[in-house]
């Protein structure tokens, strides 16, 4: 393997639509060095590296593999020219053999007879090389999770490997896995090869990471060698500074409001998502629940919502009364949980208005009262559209929002649960959903507001806690970012493969 | 893939007539027939007299009846495939009733009995893949398809054994005396109440997934089942009940032709309907209302193409062939429409 592979990256700027994912963005990455790219989620860490391997086109900007420029926008030849990246979600065929798997990553070169030995050897040369143990007639589906993501490492080094990309390696691996990973990177540094890590976990880049650099919102923070950094100003660099409260808390809070005691929650995989928190929410107030994605976030927005059931009974007062008040619920993807993009506006508003009294007699909906109460929730959210009837997925992420946001607010909730409620929103649907929450709050609803963006959360919320790993934390310094004597993990993954 | 009837609407009827009659003409020419005398025998065939409107509205009752089915379950997003397995247990069911009530034939009440029989018929073997899916994710569509093999095997063993009748000489159940028939409106010809039935189902059914809150379940569980989660719409009971839905319509089906025309059940009482139910629901946009005009138009090819077979070589196989080309012409419009949103 050569020693080349030094990378450099110049003004690369990538938009979605209004949200500008990437703006202007520059980086060095040097062969023989594991580099972390650090930022929290959304800062365009993820975008910038599929724009290197290709998978994305970008606005404006360039790379060099040394000296020549690199085919941006096109996969295929940017794997011709060495650069190979590890997907967080592996591309296995979990039917296929482990040969079979790694025939596949050459495939595209091959002609139409099939040598699955042949395809597969340079990974397995590979594999010889670095002395990994390989069953190449497992299953690869029946693998633990650690030795399927060594599969797609050795699928990319059969290639002509240069630089290689991992995308958030260890967020599916257990602690043992995670240590395995480590140790494999650094044999990967010692051949030579450019390894760039994405990485969102402070810890795991002080212990692997040569050098880092962090992205904030699209844009560029700072590059340094490791030595030259401490976690603290890492996580400087990757939050930003503090912000300034908009406005100041208000003093009095009502009586009343939400009242939860040792809530317990799994997730989808039966993982502890949500391990005995408490906390109480005045009317009146908003409280703000911040950390990085994957701490909880979304199951605990699925239990106060009541979607996603307790554990433990008698968790939730409100008003000092068991019963659920009524809940309006802003769930954080708008496009699968949020709207059936190809129904209309009315339906979509009746997913909680078919169970309005006034909307239906009996087992019947009353459609022209239905028809009557969109329009009006239309026009006092100001979403624009031709009219009720039109299809959710023909207005734009703004209005879209506005609906779902509309919904939530219809019946005075007593309280409110949004999560994420601007993502990907521009500045002024951005304004209009902090009023809506601002104005909920002044009309006595107790509001969660959760969100990664710290900003969203100084803005409109009166106290902010945060979650990590499941529990709750006043301050953003014991985020669990910055524990040093161990590798931020999750408990599950390792028996799931 | 999701079907996405909003795709479908009614304002495409106009160009859906234009395809339709293209396909039409299309399929006359690889049969290798003269294109306009073909179409006048299938005109005359389906709409000439009083005879041909009759076989049309005939063919159309259980077309529109499985239509129906077909269009509810997949409203849910449940793509039931299994419409014929359900007519045939529906009618089986029915022919069981009317052996139990051979004793006392009351002409009203026991056709309103044998058809009760037909529904709840259909609906038990809607109901099984229901459970298997929603209890252990078992795919509908396999186990729907599969089911229907099982159920045209039921029938075969049971009209040459359990419910043969005494003096049949082929496997055939007892012929259903004359008063239990559904009312034929004309003795010349054989169309019979089911007609208005299937057309007052049909209503019921567009009542039922635009006006009630049941259907109202039944397509968001469908269209997004993630928005139904997330506003505990409960997604499973609506699925089950739309498949109970829709097999107890196609199990009308089977009891509509039992009691209307067919009178006893044989092999052959298995006649696809429960299949061509699903290019009826389709050309309909999975709207009751719409399968209405897609039922008579298939039922009016079916009545002309008797017609078309009495003077040249072509006959039913022209309709399936037609049947089919709407099936994948309504499956490339949608994905061209997808194609546009997405793109847009």
């Amino acid at each position: 393997m050569s020693s080349q592979g030094k990378l450099e990256v110049r003004d690369i700027s990538k938009s979605f639509g209004s949200l500008k994912a990437l703006d202007d963005v520059s980086a060095d990455f040097s062969p023989g060095q594991i580099h972390a790219v650090l930022g929290e989620n959304g800062a365009g860490k993820s975008t910038l590296m599929n724009v290197l391997a290709g998978f994305l086109t970008p606005d404006r900007g360039m790379a060099t593999l040394d000296g020549s420029q690199i085919p941006l926008g096109h996969p295929q030849d940017c794997r011709r020219l060495g650069i190979e990246m590890i997907h967080q979600h592996f591309t296995l065929v979990p039917a296929f053999s482990v040969e079979e798997n790694l025939a596949l990553a050459g495939l595209g070169d091959s002609s139409g007879l099939l040598d699955r030995a042949a395809l597969a050897e340079p990974s397995v040369l590979a594999a010889k090389r670095l002395n990994w143990n390989l069953d190449l007639k497992a299953r690869a589906g029946s693998l633990p999770v650690g030795a399927q993501q060594r599969i797609e490492i050795l699928k990319a080094l059969g290639g002509r490997a240069k630089v290689l990309i991992f995308d958030e390696p260890t967020a599916v691996l257990s602690p043992d896995e995670v240590e395995d990973l480590f140790r494999v990177l650094r044999e990967l540094k010692a051949e030579g090869l450019t390894v760039i890590l994405i990485a969102h976990k402070l810890a795991e880049v002080m212990a692997i990471a040569d050098a880092v650099t962090v992205l904030r919102g699209g844009r560029f923070v700072a590059s340094a060698q490791i030595g030259e950094v401490d976690a603290q100003k890492l996580a400087d660099w990757m939050v930003g500074e503090m912000p300034e409260r908009a406005a100041a808390p208000v003093a009095e809070t009502l009586e009343g409001g939400l009242e939860v005691t040792d809530l317990w929650v799994k997730g989808s995989r039966g993982e502890q998502a949500i391990r005995g928190i408490s906390f109480q929410i005045h009317r009146g107030e908003i409280l703000g629940f911040g950390g990085v994605d994957g701490n909880g976030q979304l199951e605990l927005a699925e239990a106060l919502a009541g979607v996603r059931p307790a554990e433990r009974r008698g968790w939730f007062l409100f008003d000092g009364r068991p019963d659920p008040a009524p809940v309006g619920y802003i769930p954080q993807d708008r496009q699968t949980d949020g709207l059936a993009l190809g129904m209309s506006i009315l339906d979509n508003l009746l997913v909680t208005g078919h169970r309005k009294p006034t909307l239906n007699a009996g087992p019947f909906l009353r459609m022209a009262a239905a028809v009557e109460w969109a329009r009006e929730l239309i026009a006092k959210f100001e979403v624009k559209a031709q009219g009720p009837l039109v299809p959710a997925g023909a207005l734009s992420g703004g209005n879209q929002q506005k609906l779902v946001v509309s919904r939530a607010f219809d019946e005075d909730p007593d309280l409110l649960v949004a999560v994420n409620p601007t993502r990907g929103l521009d500045i002024r649907a951005n304004r209009f959903v902090h009023e809506k929450l601002l104005e909920a709050k002044r009309h006595g609803a107790a509001v969660a507001l959760i969100s990664t963006d710290l900003d969203e959360l100084f803005a409109v919320s009166d106290r902010v806690v945060f979650l990590s790993r499941g529990e709750l934390s006043a301050s953003q310094s014991s985020l669990g970012l910055l524990g040093s004597e161990s590798v931020p993990t999750q408990e599950e993954g390792a028996g799931e493969a | 893939m999701r079907f996405e009837p909003a795709l479908l609407r009614f304002g495409r009827w106009a160009a859906i007539l234009v395809v339709l009659l293209l396909v039409l003409i299309g399929a006359l020419v690889a049969f290798g027939l003269p294109v306009g005398e073909s179409l006048r025998l299938l005109g005359e065939g389906a709409a000439a007299d009083k005879f041909g409107v009759a076989r049309t509205l005939m063919k159309s009752t259980p077309l529109l009846l499985t239509g129906l089915g077909v269009a509810i379950a997949w409203r849910a997003g449940m793509y039931n495939i299994g419409g014929e397995g359900q007519y045939v247990v529906g009618g089986l069911l029915g022919a069981a009733c009317a052996s139990f009530l051979a004793a006392a034939p009351a002409a009203p009440l026991g056709t309103a009995g044998i058809l009760m029989a037909c529904i709840a018929g259909g609906a038990i073997w809607a109901w099984l893949p229901a459970w298997l899916y929603v209890r252990r994710g078992v795919d509908v569509v396999i186990s729907t398809i599969l089911l229907n093999f099982v159920a045209i095997q039921l029938l075969g063993y049971a009209v040459s054994g359990p419910l043969r009748g005494a003096h049949e000489q082929v496997p055939l159940t007892e012929a259903l005396p004359q008063a239990i028939m559904l009312h034929h409106f004309d003795p010349q010809t054989d169309l019979h109440m089911g007609a208005i039935l299937a057309l007052v189902t049909a209503l019921l059914a567009w009542v039922l997934l635009f006006r009630t809150k049941l259907g109202y379940e039944i397509r968001i569980s469908g269209a997004s089942p993630g928005v139904a989660r997330a506003y505990r719409i409960d997604g499973n009971r609506a699925r089950v009940l739309a498949m109970l839905l829709s097999g107890a319509l196609c199990g009308l089906a089977g009891g509509v032709e039992y009691v209307g025309s067919a009178g006893q059940l044989g092999i052959g009482f298995s006649q696809q309907w429960g299949f061509l139910g699903i290019p009826v629901a389709l050309l309909g946009a999975l709207n009751p209302i719409g399968c209405v005009p897609s039922a008579l138009f298939f039922g009016a090819l079916f009545a002309g193409s008797e017609n078309l077979g009495r003077f040249t070589s072509a006959g039913d196989t022209l309709v399936y062939v037609i049947e089919a080309l709407v099936v994948v012409g309504v499956v490339a419009l949608q994905i061209a429409a997808q194609r546009r949103t997405a793109t847009s």
